[in-house]
């Protein structure tokens, strides 16, 4: 506090977003890993991944935790700070989303998914990865767009929006696939139940991460 | 005293130019050094006046016997008072701790009546005034940046095409106040309208020539940007700053100590007191060295701390800062570099041109400010009064 000039500046709430994005694109991984070990069956693993993911999430959590509790009334960013905070939840529910879904795969293992829609669900956690890797690099082009304000970095950002918009759709599609070919299957109803759920809850995956995108539309909204 | 502000408002004259990685840590803590002592030499006698006699009436000051005291004790009150201030960790101005010391000393010795009411006024309104004007200078300043630069395809293309314009006005600013404030523009006798012609030649031909040295020094490849250009011009305006505050500052420590000067010379004390060269000269090395002793450390801080800002930052908070302090002396305010400097930083960050800005630290910032000046005339008080009794 000697020198008022330093304890002007702060911690930029940037650090803590993009260490959370990090957050939530390795706990994808993990979870495309899980996936992948539940449905080929041979794979005893699954367990292990899921644990590791709400390990994980726990961590996102107080990241997310310290970027909210740490912006004190009368801080000056180039963004509303509700806007960052809409933001961060988005980003948080993906995660959110992930967690739940292999929660709720754990919870009935058997028959676990059936050999038809193995293929349909490989195709559903590909399509919503892509997002999420997406939002991971928006951080980082956002970052840069608040240092340099220039044409052309709002331009990348606009792009990056765009395509997680029209991946969003596509994972959409998959999912309503999924769900078509579930009710026409001849299968337990709590079977098609477990799995229509799942479907939902890994489409929400994508969904969540076009929220974030639009949120950052807004903020660099002129 | 003049340690003191050698190691605490250097701060002020390096902290964006080090902070946005325009010149290294030693290359800041030597041309503040060097800038200081200069400012301090050539710039600096003026002001030394118009603390001294501006806000206590000179009325006190016939009977040498108490104005030797009064001196003596407004000096070691503000140097005990800026001590403790350092010791504590408390952000308080050198500037308001001497004028709070000979307003101490003022009421003891000819109560309230002596103290020049509205001079004092326009101290307490110059807390306002000054990072208010620099916030709203660093604030348009980097909204022109951005507009005219930023925004646009080719940042880098346009920015050197612009550089006449930046350097130009700041080159505008530093003639200006060279003919207005300096005992050397005063000689010259230049009424404003030829000093603003002069300036304005003085802008325009250095604002060229810059170009063509930046030309000459920049290269140009693919990874060159707008701050590639502010980079240059930033070194400029940071020697400025320090230049100014050189000239600022060396008043708080020297003020009195020239009057002490003054009394044991010729046994009387006149209405002005001419301040020798070489006690300007002692007062600018004092300076030095604290920035040589104890400027390092904090630079450090600060290129560790401030990572957010960037060149054209910089060069808006250095512009808005440089303004204000040359504005204020033209009006005989003693403002402090410091509150500057603060208002340059949060018209940037108002401009949404750093990442995050901690507004409220002003309000906090603002109570020692109001403190200082009490603080320091209660210690002046108590010393001139011990004082007094030792006599």
């Amino acid at each position: 506090m000697r020198i008022p000039f330093i304890s002007l500046f702060m911690t930029s709430p940037f650090d803590g977003l993009q260490e959370h994005a990090e957050k939530v694109k390795e706990c994808a991984w993990a979870f495309q890993q899980a996936i992948e070990c539940h449905i080929t069956d041979q794979c005893e693993a699954f367990e292990e991944f899921r644990l590791n993911v709400d390990k994980m999430e726990s961590e996102a959590d107080s990241i997310k935790r310290r970027i909210r509790g740490h912006l004190p009334k009368g801080t000056l960013m180039p963004v509303d700070k509700f806007q960052l905070f809409r933001y961060l939840r988005e980003q948080d529910k993906v995660l959110d989303a992930v967690e739940e879904a292999l929660d709720w795969l754990s919870f009935r293992s058997e028959p676990g998914i059936p050999e038809a829609l193995e293929k349909d669900f490989f195709l559903l956690v590909d399509a919503v990865m892509d997002p999420v890797e997406e939002m991971c690099r928006l951080v980082l082009e956002t970052r840069k767009y608040f240092r340099s304000y220039s044409e052309k970095q709002r331009k990348i950002i606009k792009d990056i929006v765009h395509t997680m918009r029209r991946q969003e759709h596509d994972a959409d599609k998959v999912e309503d696939a999924i769900k078509e070919k579930l009710l026409n299957m001849q299968i337990e109803a709590i079977t098609v139940f477990h799995m229509i759920r799942l479907a939902e809850t890994i489409g929400s995956i994508a969904d969540h991460a076009e929220n974030a995108g639009d949120m950052v539309r807004a903020m660099i909204a002129r | 005293m003049a340690w003191n502000i050698g190691a605490n408002d250097v701060a002020n004259s390096m902290a964006s130019a080090v902070g946005a990685k325009a010149i290294t840590i030693r290359q800041a803590v030597f041309i503040a050094g060097i800038l200081n002592v200069l400012g301090a030499v050539f710039i600096g006698s003026h002001v030394t006046n118009t603390i001294r006699k501006g806000i206590v009436s000179t009325d006190i000051m016939t009977d040498p016997q108490v104005a030797l005291i009064g001196a003596l004790s407004a000096l070691l009150a503000a140097a005990l008072w800026v001590s403790f201030a350092t010791w504590k960790s408390l952000p308080v101005s050198t500037t308001h701790s001497i004028v709070g010391a000979m307003i101490g000393f003022g009421i003891m010795a000819g109560g309230f009546a002596v103290i020049n009411w509205s001079k004092l006024t326009a101290v307490v309104l110059s807390w306002v005034i000054s990072p208010v004007f620099s916030l709203v200078i660093a604030f348009v300043m980097f909204k022109i940046i951005v507009k005219l630069i930023l925004v646009k395809e080719e940042t880098f293309v346009k920015a050197l095409k612009l550089s006449p314009a930046f350097i130009g006005l700041a080159v505008f600013i530093i003639v200006l106040s060279f003919l207005f404030k300096t005992p050397l523009g005063k000689k010259m006798a230049i009424d404003s309208w030829a000093a603003l012609l002069v300036a304005f030649i003085f802008a325009t031909l250095l604002g060229y020539a810059g170009r063509v040295l930046l030309h000459r020094f920049i290269p140009m490849d693919d990874n060159s940007s707008a701050e590639e250009v502010f980079r240059k011009i930033q070194i400029g305006t940071s020697c400025y700053v320090a230049l100014a505050q050189g000239a600022n500052d060396v008043a708080n420590a020297i003020g009195p100590l020239a009057v002490i000067y003054f009394l044991v010379k010729t046994g009387g004390v006149g209405a002005q007191v001419p301040v020798p060269a070489f006690l300007l000269l002692f007062g600018g090395i004092g300076i030095a060295c604290g920035i040589s002793m104890a400027g390092y450390r904090v630079m450090d801080t600060i290129g560790t701390k401030i990572t957010t800002l960037t060149n054209t930052r910089g060069f808006s908070v250095d512009f808005a800062a440089a303004s204000t302090v040359l504005l204020a002396s033209k009006f005989g305010l003693p403002v402090s570099t410091t509150h500057a400097a603060v208002g340059g930083v949060l018209g940037v960050g108002l401009a949404g041109g750093i990442e995050a800005v901690n507004f409220r630290i002003v309000f906090q910032i603002m109570i020692y400010w109001v403190l200082t000046v009490p603080a320091a005339a209660a210690t002046s008080m108590i010393i001139f009064k011990i004082l007094q009794l030792i006599v």
